[in-house]
């Protein structure tokens, strides 16, 4: 029995007592995983998830769930920004509207999103913070693990055949968009994102009003979401309202200074200091994880078993994962699973055998198309960002 | 008297039909609807305790404090300076400094 099979009451803690006496009961899992206190908390359309936050909801997405090349939509994770999310809404009234620096506006129902060519393709979703909690010194701020991501199948229509529709004018700038989330007090700002133009009309960016197949969950942005495949979630705007062209560089809370990275190839300043200039974050860097075996698990030697995990990049395939069982002196490349699409994450697997008895440091390094690949030691920045470090996971062989 | 009885039970099955007809033309299924779980946010004892769960709790359930890593006394005190300068906190010079002496002395990593 592991971890995943227990059944846990809406309210039982996970403390790090009690973890550390389970791993040892249980022989499998991590004594590092529950550092803090972590409650797993089901909420409506979810699963249990590990909840970091109530109001507004900021709920994480079990490590085990990432043995699925594809995250069920009850487990999928959730981050709003502000306490007055949508809990309700009327399909019949909902419109969105798209306007601005545009020949015409459009108030568009979801019968008329629905009219657009309607395009499909799996993309990794990730919180700029995923990983946070893992960074020394500690920054403040969501203290997400690994689980602040997913891989889902969005359907939608195409940004650009909306765009299109409303017709952009010469001069514009950026594409803004608002959700139906706002602030519970009048200063709080808006929780509103914005795209280049150049890039809103990229052939890929979707207004996705389904995830694997069924409407979005509310939590996960019903009725529709931005999707931005390759790029941080922060853009991916949920339940939209209101899509604006303007012809300024859009510069508000959410964009200044909030969720800005050091303007440096690495996006990193040693640990403790702050960046002279910054830029918007983006694009996701190169990660990989390794899902099984976990960390802290007892193994057997001479017996054979299937390290595996996932690997995924901001829009440029994975080229190829590496592996190694003795804390990076020697490396064996893996073999990859189905391929998604450059959006996707892949899934990998290396056998292993250890033939002695001992400590074993399992760790995996995946490289894209272009070259990207993951650090030794963490990059740092003041936000706590694009967390990709190697990760390491300790096992036991007897 | 009878023949009043009589429409006053017309007048009201004729609105009840008519507010049911409403009920009808309003297309339920177009609606979706969840409901958040209230849950409780624990704040440890402490001078402040209170008045850190009431302002805090404005905006946000206080699991936003009690996530965070030991933070030092000078970041709590720029933590709750956002809330205030950036988020529009109600929270005077006061309040701030209980709020900021709860969260440093009671989440707080020292020096």
């Amino acid at each position: 029995m592991g971890i995943n099979d227990m059944e846990f009451s809406r309210r039982d803690f996970l403390k790090t007592a009690g973890a550390v006496g389970l791993a040892a009961a249980f022989g499998g899992f991590p004594s590092g995983l529950f550092a803090e206190e972590r409650r797993l908390y089901k909420f409506p359309e979810k699963t249990d998830l590990i909840l970091l936050t109530s109001r507004p909801p900021q709920l994480e997405t079990p490590l085990h769930y990432f043995k699925e090349l594809i995250t069920p939509n009850n487990a999928l994770f959730v981050r709003w920004h502000l306490a007055d999310i949508p809990t309700s809404v009327d399909l019949s009234k909902w419109r969105l509207k798209v306007g601005g620096n545009t020949d015409r506006g459009l108030e568009l129902s979801m019968d008329d999103l629905k009219k657009f060519e309607r395009i499909t393709y799996t993309a990794v979703i990730q919180c700029s913070g995923n990983g946070r909690s893992f960074f020394k010194p500690r920054i403040a701020g969501g203290q997400w693990q690994n689980g602040a991501m997913g891989n889902v199948t969005w359907s939608g229509a195409r940004l650009k055949d909306i765009l299109k529709q409303a017709g952009i004018r010469s001069g514009s700038v950026d594409v803004v968009f608002d959700g139906l989330d706002s602030g519970p007090l009048p200063k709080v700002p808006d929780f509103l994102k914005s795209l280049p133009v150049d890039k809103a009309i990229e052939d890929d960016i979707m207004i996705a009003y389904e995830m694997n197949g069924e409407p979005l969950t509310m939590l996960n942005g019903f009725p529709a979401r931005l999707v931005v495949p390759g790029w941080f979630a922060t853009y991916w705007v949920k339940a939209l309202r209101e899509i604006t062209v303007v012809s300024k560089k859009y510069e508000e809370f959410w964009m200044k200074p909030a969720y800005r990275i050091p303007d440096n190839p690495c996006a990193c300043v040693p640990p403790g200091s702050k960046p002279d200039k910054t830029v918007p974050i983006t694009r996701m860097n190169t990660r990989s994880l390794v899902i099984g075996p976990s960390a802290g698990s007892t193994l057997k030697v001479n017996s054979a078993v299937d390290i595996m995990g996932i690997a995924f990049s901001g829009g440029y395939s994975i080229k190829d994962v590496i592996v190694s069982v003795d804390g990076g002196k020697s490396w064996r490349e893996a073999r990859c699973g189905t391929d998604m699409g450059r959006y996707s994450w892949i899934q990998w697997s290396h056998t292993w055998k250890p033939v002695e008895k001992g400590k074993y440091t399992i760790m995996a390094r995946a490289t894209n198309s272009i070259g990207e690949s993951q650090p030794i030691e963490s990059l740092w920045n003041p936000s706590g960002y694009m967390w990709n470090k190697i990760e390491s996971v300790e096992v036991n062989v007897v | 008297m009878k023949s009043i009885i009589i429409l006053i039970a017309l007048l009201i099955s004729v609105v009840f039909i008519r507010l049911n007809t409403e009920a009808i033309a309003e297309d339920t299924s177009a609606v979706k609807s969840i409901i958040l779980p209230v849950i409780e946010g624990e704040l440890k004892e402490g001078a402040g305790k209170d008045e850190t769960a009431a302002f805090c709790n404005i905006c946000h359930s206080t699991d936003y404090i009690t996530m965070q890593p030991r933070l030092p006394a000078d970041t709590w005190s720029a933590i709750v300076h956002k809330m205030i300068v950036v988020y529009g906190a109600p929270v005077n010079e006061d309040d701030s400094r209980t709020i900021i002496n709860y969260l440093s002395s009671t989440y707080g990593a020292g020096k």
